[in-house]
């Protein structure tokens, strides 16, 4: 995104420096736009510059969300053998480096401390809790659970030898201590020795707890880093108060909606132009502004600012001041309150900055008039609260201090809980009593801030590592197997087909590889090198269909072919009558009389359509389409794709590319997939987008490379232009020799209800038909196994579907009200494989890679190909992959939660429930089935052309570098494995000597809903 | 014809039985420690909900081929004393069964359609349990045949609302607007249960067939003037009012919009919010017993529609905006009812219901649908504007507009002319308390048990 500083007016002071903290502070707001068009990207973009480890821990900081999954579920998965033992213990190693092996205090070392750690879930109790613990739970009788018996015994022995020979003889060297007495008491010390195992086990831990606890009151208190909040309300909240920002947001939420709309209300914004400060003050200055209880003074106050003039920077200094906010702080206060409501203001901000992508923009320095408008009703909300809810009646200076005196003060028995600690390790540990009872105060300094240093961020920080490591050494495993037994090529293939990268057609293209073992597939970005604003022969707009960095230059539209241009005029007629008339029944339905009218004349009629597309949805699609069928554009068009006029633009004879850009497209195109001249005689492109109901979320799935577009067109107009002869011999003088014969045909597959559309199949030639109808057939039916094998994923698709019940249940699917997974979208993406094809082939990725192509081969000296597609390929995957990953991770806090109290608002986003902040990130319903793995990178390259990209593109260079996504090159050669780390690549041992196989990708799927294992796909015959 | 009332009995008799089916098979799970799967309780929910349609639709048609007008089911007397007696009694006629029928046909399909949508959420078995609860609630109602049987029904509805809206726990804001719902609810309830005392001290019972006599609806008995009525008649609007959001209680609807998608359909969009409309076409007889209490039904009606329907038009968020253009119905309808035009209100009642539920089920294809209808037409639509507006003097469409993006201030002014003065109150009360216990205790200054 272009984020530069809106300079509205020339700077000048305070107002300027207001603007730059602004600013600043937006970096930080969710950068999703409008969810018409859902862009990928990595939630955490603020702090991309930092490595991954920092960035989300001051992300989780900044914005109070999870960093990782929950440790608990992290056990699970050690239980479940996702994670390893052996490599959580290696990873940890690793991770430690010389340090692991240091000793603390003689006990145990760092190492063994911290997997115990890991191991063994502690619990944490506080101030009434623990007390309830040591009462009334067995926690003081039976040594915990998961410790072994050897170190039970061991405890045991150790505390009998101590007490018995030490403590009870009570030796002259040294007193003892004050609680053995007591216990010796409580235990009836005189009959020791004819205690049983038991007793002496309850005796040595409460010998152990005693220890701890004189230990901890002996060591240095926890200097604990506790900044108070910035916020009055933050405070508010701590001293016992009420929330002062659900007053704000009830106020606020409805005005930005009113301000942002960009089509679902009826009535405008009065001023809406004059800017969202001016317009508020106008809106609210007459009376006595709002008639809630708490701003009756928000009328004068509005007067007072329009009778001074202020403008909303300096309305926003006077806000600061009266809230007592001091110079060196402003900048943290502006943006703690931009993120209390960060949706919004994410979105005004966003609104602001890229214009071109609404209809109804805003002015620049929406979001510096936002934050004044919300201040001024803080100070209302503030007030009124601190004085409803605790009596405090004092001036907004003053308040922030007082509130802070006023929190309930921090629990006492701090020490308690890090006593339990320490008991809990020493028993998992087999700490003896004595050794921890012979510590010195400094001694149990370092330890207690040894045990609280590896806190709950860390732990699970070396938990995920464990899980990706697992997930890794199993990828690459099965890739170096793969490339090691790849097979040379023989004659010439059937027929090609190129794919988007997208891992959802990982799947189609191994399905199509085994329906028609002589074809050959290929993967290349889904907009196919054709970058363009696109209008279809129905749409009334433009779109842009390009990866979302790019802003086209070139428009390119669908024309009806000139014999039925006379049909077509008719049917668009028809087209915008009904569209008409469902306008006004849309809109009047929400009015009084034509409301009256339609429910009461025609409402019962509505249940036809209600039963039928809840209950039939794909049958009420068909009648749907049929009906269609009658004012649809006709179906013979075509793409203006040469342009006659000089310059392209928007305007007819604009439209389309000069014959130097067509080549320069199919030169790009073909020079990315490493097709010099083994070309098949049919060569099919296919674009990809879905379609869904009922899906505020529906371009989350379409092409991330189209821009959240679907492009279909774009696989259209690339055949189109490899199929020009002009090209073609323009092709040939670079190097690209394209047989006459070769024919390509444009494509589109729908990921939601798996259809495959073809386009201009009538300029097939005739030569070519049966091939075509071949392939068209072995595409289809590798369609339906693909529909079969997502089907194993939805639990509402029985397991014993066969492969046409699969495909028609997609269907349905994706033409169903109240499915709110029409598809799992770039769920358990996890891999991106840049490189040959056979190195891959026959195996089961179980599309969980992205597949690019790119034959190290054809690429020349310093590698641009190879530069070109990682430029593009590493930013967009891991955008998407960083996306699912935080949207797993943290559901409600990165991510949007649960999508069924969705409510679209301003045709902009969603809100939760009646009114809420915008949601931003993908909902719980889309990742479900997600595994949170940073993208694992494994190009086919040399090393050194791979530091080389590296260096020369910074963008590449950062992602790797600062750990966003984990990365390994594949020996052109040989197909043997390094994996990058810190600066250098490790060369990677396969573990395994074979991959798992099966005859068919079904047969090793089938019956098995969960994430499968890598296989090759080996059929029987070959 | 014996045989056709008995049919008609029992025809009745099985549609109220058939929620209890998945109450009891909830209960009994529960007992039993067992956790019933998605499928089971889907298809149970939809079995109930079909076979009772198809029961109340056989009910039906028995009546039209028999001609009978009505027919009264009695489970006989609970409470019987020498002043008045306590009955449940239902009552199957063209207004119950009409009812009943759109409940039915509603539920069946929200219940289709919820199996899916709700498929693994963590509150599905919760989900059926409530919706279960409204359905009886609903039946139990719209058969009602004495003003305690309705009352329970209500009840049961206002329950099951309140929950459902709420069904978001985590969140704080669902449970914070389930709350004040539930708050709004209990005040009609209050006039309900008042309605049905005052019904009992005026002829014992609480039939309504005691006051408006046994005649086929909408016909009744044109003797029912007097004061005691009209007292009636105002208890009775005051419970719709509550129920049907009316003024000046509509700021409840657009807050109850929490829940998933299909209970917002089919509570705010079709059956809870209309059954306010249904208890006065239920006694609309007793309406008619004074012109003043027509014209306060009427007079409240268009009030209500007027207010939703400004409100409703600068609302910037699809299930907010249906809201209030749900209830901008509701109040034409009451209005209607007002006026007199019983079967008007009834059709219109019936077809907005329907017509409502689809628009709600389809809000979140909102996008979608602008996107279709913006290619078909080859523009964007510009924003609609009534010619009116354009007429007014600046500040007057200021203030307009104001009016409209606060909802008509009703919130607010109920905040700070009943809420709040009713907090201080007994916030005042309490502190009285504390300082009398503090002065028998012999303290002095005020006591904190904080």
């Amino acid at each position: 995104m272009s984020g530069s500083d809106p300079s509205v007016r020339p700077p000048k002071g305070h107002a300027a420096r207001i603007r730059e903290a602004v600013a600043r502070a937006a970096h930080l707001l969710p950068a999703q736009g409008p969810i018409g068009v859902f862009i990928h990207h990595n939630t955490l973009h603020a702090f991309e510059n930092l490595t991954f480890d920092d960035a989300v821990r001051k992300g989780a900081q900044v914005f109070g969300c999870e960093p990782f999954l929950a440790e608990d579920r992290y056990r699970e998965e050690l239980r479940r053998g996702r994670i390893l033992f052996s490599e959580l213990r290696e990873v940890l190693r690793q991770d430690l480096g010389r340090r692991s092996d240091e000793t603390l205090q003689g006990l145990s070392t760092r190492w063994e401390l911290r997997l115990a750690m890991l191991e063994h879930p502690l619990r944490m109790g506080e101030g009434p809790e623990l007390d309830w613990l040591m009462a009334e739970s067995d926690a003081l009788d039976r040594a915990r659970p998961d410790v072994s018996e050897v170190s039970r015994r061991r405890l045991v022995t150790a505390t009998r030898h101590w007490v018995m020979c030490r403590l009870r003889s009570s030796a002259p060297e040294q007193a003892a201590p004050e609680w053995a007495a007591r216990l010796f008491r409580r235990f009836q010390e005189g009959r020791m020795e004819e205690w049983d195992d038991a007793r002496w086990e309850s005796f040595s831990l409460a010998v152990l707890w005693e220890v701890c606890v004189a230990g901890v009151s002996r060591a240095a208190e926890r200097v604990h880093v506790n900044e108070p909040p910035l916020r009055h309300r933050d405070r508010l909240l701590a001293a016992g108060g009420a929330d002062s920002d659900l007053l704000v947001h009830e106020h606020l939420v409805r005005f930005c909606g009113a301000f942002l709309d960009q089509g679902i209300a009826h009535a405008e914004l009065p001023r809406r132009d004059e800017g969202f400060f001016k317009s508020f003050c106008r809106l609210y200055a007459d009376g006595r502004g709002s008639a809630a209880w708490w701003s009756a003074d928000l009328g004068p106050i509005l007067r007072d600012i329009e009778r001074r003039g202020l403008s909303p920077e300096e309305s926003l200094g006077d806000s600061l001041a009266a809230l007592g906010v001091q110079e060196e702080e402003t900048e943290a206060f502006v943006a703690a309150s931009l993120l209390a409501l960060k949706g919004w203001a994410g979105m005004l901000w966003h609104v602001e900055q890229r214009s071109d992508r609404v209809h109804r923009p805003v002015p620049p320095g929406t979001l510096v008039e936002f934050l004044a408008v919300r201040l001024l009703l803080e100070r209302l909300a503030l007030r009124a609260v601190a004085r409803d809810s605790l009596g405090l009646d004092l001036p907004l200076t003053e308040l922030r201090d007082e509130l802070w005196l006023m929190r309930s003060a921090a629990p006492e028995d701090r020490d308690k809980q890090r006593a339990f600690l320490v008991f809990q390790l020493a028993q998992v540990l087999g700490w003896a009593p004595e050794s921890l009872f012979r510590l010195s105060p400094s001694g149990w300094t370092a330890l207690l801030l040894e045990i609280e240093g590896f806190s709950s961020f860390e732990r699970r920080r070396i938990f995920h590592l464990a899980y990706e490591h697992r997930f890794r050494v199993q990828t690459l495993d099965a890739l170096a197997l793969s490339a090691a037994r790849r097979s040379a090529r023989s004659g010439r293939p059937s027929f090609q087909a190129v794919f988007c990268i997208d891992e959802r057609e990982e799947s189609v293209r191994r399905h199509l590889e085994e329906v028609a073992p002589a074809c050959e597939t290929f993967g290349a970005a889904g907009f196919f090198g054709v970058v363009m604003y696109y209008r279809g022969a129905a749409a009334a707009d433009f779109v842009p269909l390009c990866p979302v960095v790019v802003r086209p230059a070139h428009w390119v539209s669908e024309r009806v072919e000139r014999s039925q241009e006379r049909e077509a005029d008719r049917r668009r007629a028809h087209r915008r009558r009904l569209g008409m008339a469902l306008r006004g029944f849309h809109g009047g339905s929400r009015r009084m009389v034509g409301g009256a009218f339609f429910s009461a004349a025609l409402g019962l009629l509505a249940t036809v359509p209600l039963v039928m597309q809840v209950l039939f949805p794909r049958l009420s699609a068909k009648v749907r389409s049929s009906f269609g069928r009658f004012i649809e554009p006709p179906p013979a068009t075509r793409l203006q794709l040469e342009r006659t006029g000089e310059a392209p633009s928007p305007h007819e004879d604009g439209h389309g590319f000069s014959c130097a850009e067509r080549l320069a497209i199919a030169e790009r195109l073909l020079g990315d997939l490493g097709l010099r001249s083994e070309f098949a005689r049919l060569v099919l492109i296919f674009g990809h987008g879905s379609t869904s109901m009922n899906n505020p979320h529906e371009s989350a799935h379409d092409c991330g490379a189209c821009g959240g577009g679907r492009g279909g067109p774009n696989a259209r107009a690339a055949a189109e232009i490899l199929n020009d002869p002009r090209v073609r011999s323009g092709l040939r003088a670079k190097g690209f020799t394209v047989p006459e014969d070769t024919v390509f045909v444009g494509g589109m597959h729908n990921t939601s209800s798996d259809d495959f559309a073809f386009y201009d199949t009538d300029r097939v030639p005739s030569s070519l038909r049966q091939e075509f109808d071949a392939a068209r057939a072995a595409v289809e039916e590798a369609a339906r196994r693909n529909a079969h094998e997502r089907a194993r994923r939805f639990g509402s698709a029985s397991l014993g579907l066969d492969h046409d019940e699969a495909k028609r249940h997609m269907e349905a699917r994706a033409e169903d009200l109240s499915q709110v997974r029409p598809e799992w979208g770039h769920a358990t993406n996890a891999v991106c494989v840049v490189g040959r094809r056979d190195r891959t082939r026959g195996l089961f990725l179980d599309r969980r890679a992205f597949l690019v192509s790119y034959d190290p081969d054809c690429d020349s000296e310093g590698v641009p190909v190879l530069s070109r597609i990682l430029g593009a390929v590493v930013p967009v995957c891991s955008g998407i992959n960083l996306e699912y990953y935080f949207s797993y991770v943290d559901s409600p806090g990165w991510g949007s939660g649960s999508k069924l109290p969705h409510n679209i608002t301003g045709l902009l986003g969603v809100m939760d429930g009646a009114q809420s902040d915008l949601r931003t990130g993908l909902p719980w319903q889309m990742v479900e089935i997600h595994e949170p793995l940073r993208l694992l990178f494994v190009v086919e390259a040399s090393q050194d052309a791979v530091l080389g990209v590296m260096r020369s593109n910074p963008a590449v260079r950062a992602a790797v570098a600062n750990r966003w996504v984990q990365l390994a090159v594949m020996d052109p050669a040989t197909g043997a494995i390094a994996l990058y780390r810190e600066g250098a690549f490790e060369p990677h041992r396969p573990a395994v000597a074979a991959l798992p196989a099966a005859a068919s990708s079904r047969e090793w799927y089938a019956g098995w809903r969960d994430h499968l294992e890598f296989a090759e796909i080996k059929p029987p015959a070959a | 014809m014996p045989a056709a009332e008995q049919l008609l009995t029992f025809l009745g008799l099985a549609v109220l039985v058939a929620p209890f089916v998945p109450l009891a098979a909830f209960l009994g799970a529960a007992l039993a420690g067992r956790t019933l799967s998605e499928r089971t309780v889907g298809g149970l929910i939809q079995g109930v909900a079909w076979s009772g349609l198809i029961m109340a639709s056989a009910a039906g048609a028995v009546m039209l081929a028999t001609g009978t007008p009505w027919h009264a089911i009695e489970l006989g007397d609970w409470v019987i004393t020498a002043d008045y007696h306590l009955k449940f009694q239902f009552l199957l006629d063209v207004l119950s069964l009409s009812y009943v029928v759109l409940t039915f046909v509603l539920c069946s399909v929200i219940a289709a359609f919820s199996t899916r949508y709700l498929h693994r959420e963590r509150g599905y078995a919760r989900f059926f349990v409530l919706f279960s609860v409204f359905l009886l609630g609903m039946l139990l109602a719209s058969l009602a045949d004495t003003c305690e049987t309705l009352f329970v029904g209500w009840e049961m509805v206002g329950l099951s609302s309140v929950l459902l809206i709420a069904f978001f726990q985590d969140r704080p804001a669902p449970p914070r607007n389930g709350l004040r719902v539930w708050i709004v609810y209990r005040f009609g309830d209050a006039a309900l249960m008042l309605a049905a005392i005052v019904m009992h001290e005026l002829n014992g019972a609480g039939d309504f067939d005691h006051i408006v006599g046994r005649h086929a609806w909408p016909e009744h008995d044109p003797l029912l003037i007097g004061p005691h009525f009209a007292l009636l008649g105002v208890l009775f609007v005051l419970a719709a009012a509550g129920k049907s959001a009316l003024a000046p209680f509509s700021g409840w609807l657009p807050r109850a919009m929490e829940g998933p998608t299909p209970s917002s359909a089919i509570f705010y969009g079709a059956l809870s919010v209309h059954l306010g409309a249904f208890l006065l076409l239920r006694v609309s007889p007793i309406l008619d017993s004074a012109p003043w209490l027509s014209a306060l039904v009427v007079g409240l009606g268009l009030v209500t529609s007027a207010v939703a329907f400004l409100s409703g038009r600068v609302q910037t968020d699809i299930k907010s905006a249906l809201a209030f253009a749900s209830l901008t119905q509701v109040g034409l309808i009451i209005a209607e009812i007002g006026l007199g035009l019983r079967w008007l209100a009834l059709i219109h009642l019936l077809g907005h219901a329907c017509l409502r539920t689809l628009q709600f089920l389809r809000a979140p294809s909102l996008l979608h649908d602008h996107h279709q209808l913006e290619d078909a037409i080859g523009e964007r639509p510009a924003p609609e504007r009534p010619g009116w507006e354009d007429r007014l003097p600046e500040g007057l469409r200021h203030r307009l507009y104001r009016f409209s993006i606060e909802r008509g201030h009703l919130d607010a002014l109920l905040d700070r002319l009943v809420a709040r003065p009713f907090l201080a109150l007994f916030r005042w009360f309490d502190a009285r308390e504390r300082a009398w216990s503090g002065f028998l205790e012999g303290r002095s200054g005020r006591t904190d048990d904080r």
